[in-house]
């Protein structure tokens, strides 16, 4: 049962920094899904529905949080293209970290700050999708379930977020 | 990243994380990988998200800071603490 726990805390902690960005935001998430994960327990009868339930649990979670903060942009641009200036110029959109020292200084110790910023510069709806299968190693099925979505759109998808990962990590 | 606008690199480019992720047949394997043998760019763009498919895939391997897991186990043993005590009354 602890480990079940601290695995779940865990879980929820680096789902939601790297899909949110915000390290405090990331503990209220992992308290959050302690609790929930605590009530929850006994009704436990299959550990891949268990995955996909915490998966749910904790991305509500984050999008409660973001509609709080309204931390995210009110709206996105295609990174696909960048951004165009008027003389029909493109530029590679830079994203603002809003982290304070010490979370920077703890977030770099963990993951490059490269691939960080590259993956908060993913829309929303792609990061989420890298997190949940190339981070925490999530079936395309147990994604489609989490995110509401078919499995083609879930592949699709990834396709186009490893793209676009891609794009953003090339060297300028 | 240049996107080549060749149909055969285009129909490369559709499979690609499928074929990324080993979910393509090897005869379609076979064909894409005969295709980047002879297409720079495409042999270029497989092996980037190959890349990148590994280092995000290297986050999953990197612990979390101590002082986060230290706080997560800290939390559990309190709720379990708390629950106990409230069972004992």
């Amino acid at each position: 049962m602890e480990r079940l726990l601290i695995r779940a805390q865990e879980a929820a902690y680096r789902f939601s920094l790297l899909v949110c960005g915000h390290p405090e935001d990331a503990e209220d998430v992992m308290q959050d899904a302690l609790l929930k994960t605590y009530q929850h327990v006994s009704q436990i009868t299959d550990p891949a529905a268990f995955r996909t339930w915490l998966y749910t649990t904790v991305r509500n979670a984050c999008l409660m949080k973001r509609r709080l903060h309204a931390g995210e942009p009110s709206h996105f641009e295609s990174i696909d293209r960048g951004r165009e200036s008027a003389d029909g110029e493109t530029t590679v959109i830079d994203v603002a970290d809003s982290a304070r020292p010490a979370d920077e200084r703890m977030m770099d110790g963990w993951i490059d700050r490269r691939l960080r910023k590259a993956l908060h510069a993913l829309p929303p709806a792609y990061r989420l999708i890298i997190v949940m299968r190339e981070i925490d190693g999530l079936s395309t099925r147990e994604v489609a379930t989490v995110t509401g979505i078919s499995e083609a759109n879930v592949k699709q998808r990834l396709h186009r977020a490893r793209v676009m990962l891609r794009r953003q990590l090339e060297p300028s | 990243m240049k996107k080549s606008s060749r149909p055969e690199c285009t129909a490369m480019l559709a499979g690609i994380s499928a074929y990324l992720d080993g979910d393509l047949a090897a005869t379609e394997c076979a064909a894409i990988e005969a295709h980047c043998a002879g297409c720079v760019e495409c042999a270029s763009l497989v092996e980037g998200l190959r890349a990148t498919v590994g280092l995000c895939r290297g986050i999953a391997e990197t612990p979390l800071p101590e002082s986060v897991r230290e706080r997560a186990r800290e939390s559990v043993r309190r709720l379990l603490d708390d629950a106990a005590r409230s069972a004992s009354r």
